[in-house]
């Protein structure tokens, strides 16, 4: 309770409740609260086979999290764009777009993997800062403009890929990608670890900590909990701004990449709808649509949550109609709990 | 004397833990302006809120012409005659005066047409009732706050017409339009409207009120007579004698920090309603505190956000130096280099992340200092807390509260002690007590005073006339864009009222 308390904390401490409200403690451990739910409820509704519960058989729980990897690296790039109050809906079509640049790099291009990885996060960063600029410059909706840029980079997926899946071989040569780039889709340590995953993994470390101890990452804060007033304190806000979008094209980018090295081929229509799952991701984990709130390893949980639901409901052969439902309530739950709290806080209605 | 109208006895309300009545006792008489004075927290608003049905007493009884009542809902106690005007005026901007008038109980032609013309004649009807010339057809949101407030009123009574509820009616109102209304509600008491009126500002109370009831802790501190000594209404709102609401001046004021001669703010735009410098010499030295007087638009809110580079997007013409030096004030990092901070107006819409921690706020104008090669250090963060916590005594002393949590005084003394620890050496504060009570104005004034005896120059703009009068060495009074006089503090307030102006006192 003491000043030493935030100090300790280092990292920005979300709108604290004044006296131990216990919703505004479930609330702010919601998305980890809810993994451990869908955690319990896995293991209780899980088939069993000769007595083991196949929800937790170590390969089950290693594609749970190589599902999601895809996905989680886009929301955790999305969750910057929402503190800031921001939305990215162009990231679905930006992994697209970079499953394709990838593929045609390799294949057609004859590049190798260190050039075409670097070239495609670059491409990127680049579109997303494009998308940043423009909404800062012109004071335009990033809603618009990223639905401009979800249709552009689709569009130019499609320029690129010529409308055709392209696959990815492997070997020495022309047409042929390093036989490295498979190891996207593969497991290490003792074959039990998705390397997707671990990408996923180590991008949420490195965000956690930009986020909570960067200048950069208290910018972010800053720009979402009140524009007007970070920059009466000197915050450059639209260069803060035009970084988070440039954050989500560089997440999309490495989501492509891996989603090519995944499935060995780069198609324009990769990624449909990822934009949606990751906001939602992101949501479940607690991070405010108003911006200004928010947490990394929210977004995680909020992230494998979600996978993992889609998982047992699959074990039981439960029709994906019924996830969608069951996703749609989760969300709903999970907002509906933030605004509980927003008004108990009596900061809005 | 008439039987009361409205009889509160014994009224107790919990939250929780938190008594916010401690058994209360109120009237109101027919015809009568009742002014219900207190800080915050000390029960008003849940005193109002009773009254107009948001809550329900745990304990007492509300009776109205002798009979006891019960009100579930708002809606129940308009039924019962009771109107309340809340400050955030519940009209609809984008829609015009006619259908905020009707919203909800709309004329209809068979068929289940609107009746627009209909509507229309009736709302210009009772806007005329009340002398008020206000075009049924305008939209909201292109009327001032205080035609805003005239329709919020005349939409109230058109709901419930024997007890009206005021909060804070004139906080946002200029000096002309706050004489207007309180025409207007000297005219519906004569009609025999019970008016309950809260407000913050005791100089206003001897001008409208009947009867002064002051709040102090959830009680009832006392009743006293409108003219009753400004001292005594101090005393009872914060419970202990305030001897001095106003520090002493400052000895002798150093060196020049700011100087404008002939400084003229050349837009980009020309836009209406922003009246832009147009000619101001004025200067500011270290340890002095200078006021900025003027009517509403004379241009005191736009010389500070020039100033500070907030203000629409233009150029600086004449002469403009800080230090001596003359400097280019193009943009908010101009000023910032030049040492120059800012407190708005507008502390929760651009002063104040309000969802985010009291701490995480405080740190915001020197996140570069606290944050070497980029990383934030977590010991200078919490050091610069504990000097905004030692330099203003905020309540409650934690900085992990959101700011949002926090009274309008408490609030106001984060966006203070945020730019404080900033190390500025000219701030520009703009109305720094609007909506603060009474106990938090008198240790903001002191702590600015102290603050300008280290060094700090000070230029404030502000609407509340004693306050300038009592906090300032020097007021400049501004009109259209130009300095017209200056004066030297402890001036009467009707010399600095007639030069705004453009009288002779």
């Amino acid at each position: 309770m003491s000043g030493e308390k935030v100090s300790e904390a280092g990292g920005p401490v979300a709108a604290a409740p004044v006296h131990r409200d216990p919703l505004a403690l479930v609330v702010r451990f919601q998305s980890l609260i809810g993994l451990v739910v869908v955690a319990i409820g896995g293991i209780i509704f899980s088939p069993r086979r000769h007595g083991q519960i196949l929800f937790l058989d170590p390969d089950n729980i290693a594609n749970i999290v190589r599902a999601v990897s895809e996905t989680g690296i886009i929301a955790i790039g999305m969750t910057f764009v929402i503190i800031t109050a921001g939305i990215d809906l162009s990231v679905g079509a930006v992994l697209g777009l970079s499953s394709v640049v990838t593929a045609s790099m390799m294949i057609s291009g004859g590049f190798g993997l260190i050039p075409t990885i670097l070239a495609v996060l670059v491409m990127g960063i680049v579109f997303g800062a494009i998308q940043g600029t423009i909404s800062t410059r012109f004071r335009l909706e990033p809603f618009i403009v990223t639905l401009a840029g979800l249709q552009a980079a689709r569009g130019l997926a499609l320029v690129v890929s010529g409308n055709q899946y392209i696959n990815i071989s492997y070997g020495e040569g022309p047409g042929l990608a390093p036989p490295v780039f498979a190891v996207l889709g593969e497991r290490l340590f003792n074959n039990t670890v998705p390397v997707a995953t671990i990408v996923f993994i180590v991008f949420a470390a490195i965000a956690t900590i930009v986020l909570n101890t960067t200048r950069f990452g208290r910018y972010v804060f800053a720009v979402g909990g009140n524009e007007r007033a970070a920059r009466i304190s000197g915050v450059p806000v639209s260069m803060v701004k035009i970084s988070v979008y440039a954050i989500t094209g560089f997440a999309a980018a490495l989501a492509g990449i891996v989603h090519a090295g995944q499935f060995n081929f780069g198609s324009a229509n990769d990624g449909m709808g990822y934009e949606l799952t990751a906001i939602a991701a992101v949501v479940i984990g607690g991070t405010s649509l108003f911006g200004g709130a928010g947490s990394m390893v929210g977004t995680v949980a909020g992230t494998i949550m979600l996978g993992a639901l889609a998982n047992i409901l699959q074990l039981n052969n439960i029709t994906p109609a019924m996830q969608l439902l069951a996703t749609a309530a989760i969300i709903v739950l999970a907002a509906v709990l933030q605004s509980l709290v927003r008004r108990r806080e009596g900061l809005g209605r | 004397m008439s039987a009361p109208l409205l009889v509160v006895t014994g009224a107790v309300k919990r939250f929780g833990g938190v008594q916010a009545l401690r058994g209360v006792d109120f009237d109101l008489k027919p015809g009568e302006i009742h002014a219900l004075l207190g800080e915050n927290g000390a029960g008003k608003s849940t005193l109002m809120n009773l009254l107009s049905g948001v809550y329900t007493p745990d304990e007492g009884t509300i009776q109205i012409d002798g009979k006891p009542v019960q009100f579930n809902n708002p809606r129940e106690a308009q039924a019962a005659g009771i109107a309340t005007i809340f400050q955030e005026l519940d009209l609809v901007p984008t829609l015009d005066v006619a259908a905020n008038l009707f919203l909800g109980r709309e004329l209809m032609r068979p068929g289940g047409f609107l009746d627009v013309p209909a509507m229309r004649n009736e709302a210009r009807k009772r806007l005329e009732a009340i002398e008020l010339a206000i075009d049924p057809a305008s939209m909201v949101s292109n009327l001032s706050i205080g035609q805003r407030q005239v329709v919020a009123i005349v939409k109230a009574l058109s709901y419930a017409s024997r007890v009206l509820i005021m909060d804070e009616p004139t906080a946002a109102l200029t000096v002309g339009e706050v004489d207007r209304l309180f025409d207007i509600m000297r005219k519906l008491a004569a009609t025999g409207v019970g008016i309950v009126y809260i407000s913050h500002r005791l100089e206003e109370v001897p001008q409208i009120a009947d009867r002064v009831t002051v709040m102090r802790d959830g009680r009832v501190a006392g009743v006293t007579e409108p003219h009753a000594p400004q001292a005594e209404l101090v005393r009872l709102l914060v419970g202990r004698p305030l001897d001095e609401l106003y520090p002493e001046r400052a000895k002798a004021p150093g060196k020049t920090l700011l100087s404008l001669r002939d400084a003229r703010f050349r837009l980009a735009h020309e836009s209406a309603g922003w009246q832009p410098p147009a000619g101001i010499s004025l200067d500011v030295k270290a340890g002095e505190i200078v006021g900025l007087a003027g009517i509403m638009g004379a241009g005191r809110t736009e010389l500070l956000s020039a100033l500070y580079g907030t203000g629409l997007s233009g150029r600086w013409e004449g002469e403009v130096a800080v230090d001596g030096r003359p400097v280019k004030l193009d943009s908010i990092n101009a000023a910032r280099a030049a040492g120059i901070a800012f407190v708005t107006d507008d502390r929760r819409g651009s002063g104040l992340m309000l969802r985010m921690a009291v701490g995480l706020n405080l740190v915001m104008s020197v996140i570069r200092r606290i944050s070497p090669f980029g990383l934030m250090s977590a010991r200078r963060q919490a050091d610069a807390i504990k000097q905004s916590f030692g330099q203003f005594d905020i309540r409650p002393k934690n900085p992990n509260i959101a700011v949002g949590a926090l009274s309008g005084g408490n609030q106001q003394k984060v966006v203070l002690a945020k730019e404080i620890l900033g190390n500025p050496r000219l701030l520009l504060l703009d109305e720094p007590t609007r909506g603060v009570d009474v106990g938090a104005k008198g240790e903001i004034y002191a702590r600015l005073r102290q603050l300008a005896a280290q060094g700090l120059g000070i230029l404030v703009a502000s609407s509340e006339m004693p306050e300038l009068i009592g906090l300032c060495d020097r007021i400049v009074v501004l009109r259209q864009g130009r300095n017209v006089a200056e004066f030297t503090g402890g001036v009467d307030e009707h010399t600095v009222l007639a030069a705004a102006n453009g009288r002779e006192a």
